[in-house]
């Protein structure tokens, strides 16, 4: 029995605004799921990769920026009472990058009490951990390693509740009395990458969303002021 | 060559990291400007970064995308000049 084609695949695609050339948006869902991952990575698997490389640039390094003016610690994921950090809602945004935050915010409530050590022992202890709250529990070797590598935090700082420690201290108010003003311009960095991400994947989902109605009419009022009159009808 | 470039990030992204939290020379510089530039200076880059972002969302042309990044710049800055304005004028009238 003879096999028929496949049928063409039907394509979706957007018009660019500017020039009206077709660009090929592959699989849409796909595309959006990349770029909040990382941003920019949908428009390069669409072949857009002048648009990725910008939106790449600019939000990771505005997410990055805002990390290092926070010192580090202003992305993290809490939802305790009295530090419900609704910022990260927005900081999530940004993709993987903000990913770890959930996953040591797991560990540091999870039976074993401490967050990972991240990058090998190269990132600062406790990155993208939330602060511990007076009257919270970690493991030993998490208290040890504050006490050793944290500016501000001693031993006594912790009360000895084998086998854990319970921490003394409102580590968000040492965070926010170190970091001064900083704290709060580094969160809205952070929460400000996240947030634009959501017009990056919608331009991977949907194209660009093209100008506005007062740029159309613009457009149309010039194009109709430069366009040649039209000859005199010779039979009236 | 951006695979490349990506995995290379990827692959040294906790030493820059170390670099970025633990230098010597990064926090007299940020202490610095602490002390020196207003608040509402680290607000700049925001708005143009905001005009970049929507600018090339509704563009796809490079050379529209940066008329357009100008056009949202000068909107966005113009009314957050006049929020800020209005503020100190309510404050100055206390």
């Amino acid at each position: 029995m003879a096999r028929t084609a496949d049928p063409q695949p039907s394509r979706i695609v957007a018009i660019s605004p500017d020039d009206g050339s077709a660009i090929d948006l592959r699989s849409p869902a796909l595309a959006a799921v990349l770029s909040w991952a990382v941003p920019g990575l949908g428009q390069f698997y669409q072949g857009r990769t002048t648009k990725g490389g910008l939106f790449m640039a600019a939000i990771l390094t505005t997410f990055v920026v805002g990390l290092w003016l926070g010192g580090g610690k202003v992305v993290y994921a809490s939802w305790k009472p009295g530090d419900a950090r609704w910022a990260f809602v927005c900081q999530a945004g940004a993709g993987l990058v903000a990913l770890p935050a959930v996953v040591q915010s797991s560990q540091l409530l999870g039976p074993l009490r401490q967050p990972f050590v991240l990058g090998g022992g190269l990132l600062p202890v406790g990155f993208m951990a939330p602060p511990l709250a007076p009257g919270q529990y970690v493991s030993r070797a998490y208290a040890d390693r504050l006490a050793r590598h944290v500016p501000g935090i001693k031993p006594d700082d912790f009360f000895d509740k084998p086998p854990l420690k319970q921490f003394r201290r409102d580590q968000l108010a040492q965070w926010h009395r170190q970091l001064g003003k900083f704290f709060e311009i580094g969160t809205l960095y952070t929460m400000l990458a996240g947030m634009l991400n959501l017009l990056v994947i919608y331009d991977a989902w949907a194209g660009p969303l093209g100008p506005s109605e007062e740029e159309k009419k613009r457009r149309v009022a010039e194009a109709a002021a430069s366009a040649p009159s039209a000859p005199a009808d010779p039979n009236p | 060559m951006v695979a490349t470039t990506t995995l290379t990030l990827l692959a040294v992204s906790p030493w820059l990291a170390q670099g970025l939290f633990q230098a010597p020379l990064l926090s007299p510089l940020l202490a610095s400007l602490a002390g020196r530039v207003p608040g509402i200076f680290f607000g700049l880059p925001l708005v143009a970064l905001a005009s970049l972002i929507f600018a090339a969302t509704h563009h796809e042309d490079p050379a529209a995308i940066r008329l357009a990044t100008v056009h949202w710049t000068v909107w966005l800055g113009g009314m957050l000049g006049i929020v800020l304005a209005g503020v100190l004028l309510l404050g100055w009238l206390q």
